[in-house]
């Protein structure tokens, strides 16, 4: 039995760096050009012909477009972004899902494969059984679709890869520290699968010996998990809560990388709590990263 | 009659700053990890904490969505020990709501909030120690919540009060200068534009000094500017070099 | 406190793995997670304690005022305490959206500090004048983030705000008949100091499935159905109980969770008076030119 209380003045401080500027550092209010041959995306505004930043970060210019990164906002999406999400609300013809954005995501009946795998239009019985489908609470896997015109988001659940989750845990991460990667759904060495949502929402769960699942992830396992994949999934879910903390990118070689740290180092999982090991842990990622870039 | 001397003859204040000196200001963005973004600003030893939610989904009645723009949602707290006489009420009562509208007026004018319609934005700020200069410090720990959050502005709001006592104006004035009775600003402003945002006197002045006070008032902003400017700088040139940016 | 959604996959992750011992985040069913304490953080209060344990913060505040005291009670000092729960902390908590959790929470404290025990050893000293004056120590707290645990956040910090508590010394000169002068001391460093051996820290244990956990978090909280809270001081008495959330206990489970609540308490209640002992040396040292970390 463990109680871990510290004196906030004896926990050692990061040394004071003075950390180098990026070039286009901007902050509200900076004029960024007074050229008027540019388009303005996110994150500026015009004013008199002039272009402002309204945000702060670094600029951004592709071609004749300018735009400002903040460093961490809620999640906008773009079509083909593979998100976590909660689902919130079950309406008509329709699931509301929260995807860390700025409006609720929508989530259309049109958009799911039905369980059993059938192909076919939806009756207005479905309508009626959505909640059998997904309820309030349940976790999916899904991919965004379109994006309506008021910046809120359109998911589909069109494919096997993509549905509801079964036993794991979210952690919950800045959108910023997820890069648009070519698959977003990865099978670790170490015996559990991650999921890296573009939303900052990182679903982690053991892995699970996939026949051809034909069901679209709608039936359920519930039996217990054993002991070492749990073990599995609980040093991952510290790993990437000490990342996020940290802010390194998420990546799967980097949440390999930062695991592997942890075993190295022999710590146990909830030791991985304490700040110091923390930062050791994701100090020898970085450090192997950086060697093996 | 007051009894304290607020600047003396040599020209100094209670706490030794000269008239146009400012109180040390240190700040920090991101201290909590739950809210979209948060500040912590300490102006001598008032100390103020801000938090900001969104732009998130409308909560409650949807009939405060604005379809056109994000709905501005604030709030402004004093924890019941941050004065010297003990508050038997953090917020609810008439001054509270005051500086709530205040602020709700100053942020819906500096917020780009047109880019989100349908959402809202919240804004809670808690004063933590008072020591004169609080809705300044309020203001100034919202811009850096707002920055840190992401979220779009016209520029910084940079928030002071200037007093005026004895032919001198003086600035950023603390509590024991406040409870002498002297002619207090409280203004708020965009320093790039130059532009005030909120202004509001108590007491009394001769319009012949109006325009020393303002001139005072605007020097003060923009020192208030260069200082969370930098701190902003150095806050994302520290998060730039963490996400493994070169 | 906010609604949280789980699946129902989710929730028994959770819960099977309580059954293990082995929780989400790699902890056994009676270990607390990382804790960070801070006295004197607020100038303007007599104490304060900011406490922060993971994702939860509280901010406690001190002050102590000079009143009459209760009349079934003249030669003691007395406690009042009040909770904020700020909107930082949920939005939820807007205006007066908190009320209900925060009259809870200090209800709960007032209980735990009303044992005899206590009273006799930190309120005694309080009185100046039995009959006629007293001190009264407000202590406030303010929730500023909600990650599970508020209840046992809130009880040790309370504990740091008052042994840190400095109250200036009444000299009392008596007047030629009438009310007896109060004079007091100016000196910084002439200051009473409160008794905090018998002051309890709470411990909060929730069932999950089968078995029950200590610090829960906001996930597990979800998936418990009923807890059981107990304020446990430094010899192992308990001064208050209280069963909360609407499932039932069976009192076999109540006595397994009383005993390893005594213990974690026990362990707690030490853990907490070495720190604390730390800190006053360390501020003692650094004198005047100690500068509070606080939210920097």
């Amino acid at each position: 039995m463990a109680v871990d209380l510290r004196l906030s003045c004896r926990i050692k401080q990061k040394p004071t760096t003075i950390y180098k500027e990026p070039d286009h550092l901007v902050t509200p209010g900076d004029v960024i050009t007074t050229d008027t041959g540019f388009m303005r995306g996110h994150g500026t505004y015009m004013e008199d012909d002039k272009l402002y930043a309204s945000v702060a970060g670094t600029v951004e210019r592709v071609n004749k477009l300018i735009c400002v990164q903040p460093l961490k906002s809620r999640y906008s999406g773009e079509v083909g972004d593979v998100v976590v999400g909660r689902i919130a609300e079950v309406g008509q013809k329709r699931w509301k899902v929260d995807t860390n954005s700025r409006l609720d995501s929508a989530l259309l009946l049109s958009s799911v494969n039905l369980p059993g795998g059938e192909l076919r239009r939806k009756t207005a019985e479905d309508e009626l059984m959505m909640r059998q489908y997904l309820s309030e609470g349940d976790l999916i896997s899904a991919e965004v679709q379109a994006v309506f015109h008021d910046g809120a988001l359109s998911l589909h659940t069109r494919s096997l890869k993509y549905g509801k989750l079964s036993q794991g845990t979210l952690v919950k991460v800045s959108p910023s520290l997820v890069k648009r990667r070519k698959t977003h759904f990865h099978n670790l060495p170490c015996g559990a699968s991650v999921i890296v949502g573009n939303n900052g929402y990182i679903w982690i769960s053991p892995t699970v010996n996939e026949e051809a699942d034909s069901t679209g992830g709608f039936v359920q396992d519930l039996n217990p998990v054993a002991t070492a994949d749990r073990e599995v999934v609980a040093r991952l879910h510290n790993c990437i809560l000490a990342m996020a903390r940290h802010r390194m990118m998420l990546s799967d070689t980097s949440i390999i990388y930062t695991y592997e740290a942890s075993l190295a180092i022999g710590s146990l999982v909830k030791d991985l709590l304490k700040p110091e090991m923390e930062s050791e842990v994701v100090t020898m990622a970085r450090e192997r990263l950086e060697t093996e870039s | 009659m007051a009894g304290v001397e607020v600047v003396s003859e040599q020209g100094f204040r209670t706490d030794g700053r000269k008239p146009n000196e400012l109180r040390r200001i240190r700040c920090k963005q991101g201290v909590f990890s739950h809210a979209d973004g948060s500040a912590y600003i300490e102006q001598g030893n008032t100390k103020v904490l801000a938090t900001v939610y969104g732009p998130h989904e409308i909560r409650g009645s949807r009939s405060k969505a604005l379809h056109d723009r994000a709905y501005v949602n604030c709030q402004f707290s004093m924890a019941t020990f941050s004065t010297g006489e003990r508050k038997q009420r953090p917020r609810g009562d008439r001054k509270s709501t005051e500086m709530t509208m205040h602020m709700k007026q100053t942020f819906e004018a500096t917020i780009l909030t047109q880019l989100y319609p349908r959402s809202q934005i919240d804004i809670f700020v808690e004063v933590l120690q008072a020591d004169g200069g609080n809705f300044a410090a309020c203001v100034n720990a919202a811009t850096l919540a707002l920055i840190d959050a992401g979220i779009p502005l016209k520029d910084y709001v940079c928030a002071c009060t200037v007093g005026f006592v004895d032919d001198v104006t003086i600035v950023d004035i603390n509590h024991l200068e406040e409870t002498n009775h002297i002619a207090e600003f409280t203004v708020a402003m965009l320093p790039k534009s130059e532009q005030f945002v909120m202004l509001e006197m108590s007491s009394r002045l001769h319009l012949d000094h109006l325009s020393k006070v303002m001139d005072m008032a605007t020097k003060a902003c923009k020192d208030v500017h260069l200082v969370l400017d930098r701190a902003v700088r150095d806050h994302v040139s520290e998060v730039w070099q963490q996400l493994g940016n070169t | 406190m906010t609604d949280l959604l789980l699946s129902e996959a989710e929730k028994m992750f959770i819960i099977h793995g309580v059954q293990d011992n082995l929780r989400v985040d790699g902890r056994s069913c009676d270990d607390y997670r990382h804790i960070e304490l801070e006295t004197d953080v607020v100038s303007s209060a007599n104490g304060s304690a900011r406490l922060k344990l993971s994702q939860t913060d509280v901010l406690v505040g001190v002050k102590a005022d000079l009143t009459t005291p209760p009349t079934d009670n003249p030669d003691v000092g007395t406690l009042e305490f009040f909770v904020d729960c700020s909107a930082n902390a949920a939005p939820t908590f807007e205006g007066r959206g908190g009320e209900d959790l925060a009259r809870d929470i200090s209800s709960t404290l007032a209980r735990a500090y009303s044992s005899d025990r206590c009273s006799s050893s930190m309120l005694k000293a309080l009185c100046v004048v039995p009959s006629e004056q007293c001190w009264v120590l407000y202590i406030d707290i303010l929730i500023l983030e909600c990650g599970g645990s508020l209840y046992d956040a809130v009880s040790i910090a309370v504990k740091a705000a008052l042994s840190s508590t400095k109250v200036p010394v009444v000299k009392v000169t008596s007047s030629d008949g009438g009310k007896p002068e109060l004079e007091l001391s100016d000196d910084p460093y002439d200051s009473l100091r409160i008794n905090v051996k018998h002051a309890p820290c709470n411990v909060t244990l929730s069932k999950i499935g089968h078995s029950h956990v200590v610090d829960a978090s906001l996930e597990e909280e979800v998936c418990s159905l009923a807890s059981l809270m107990m304020a446990v001081t430094e010899e192992g008495t308990v001064t208050m109980l209280k069963k909360s959330a609407c499932g039932s206990l069976h009192p076999e489970s109540i006595y397994e969770m009383l005993e390893t609540g005594k213990n974690v308490g026990l362990n707690l209640n030490k853990q907490l008076t070495r720190q604390l002992l730390d800190e006053e040396c360390l501020h003692t040292q650094m004198g005047t030119n100690r500068e509070p970390k606080g939210f920097l």
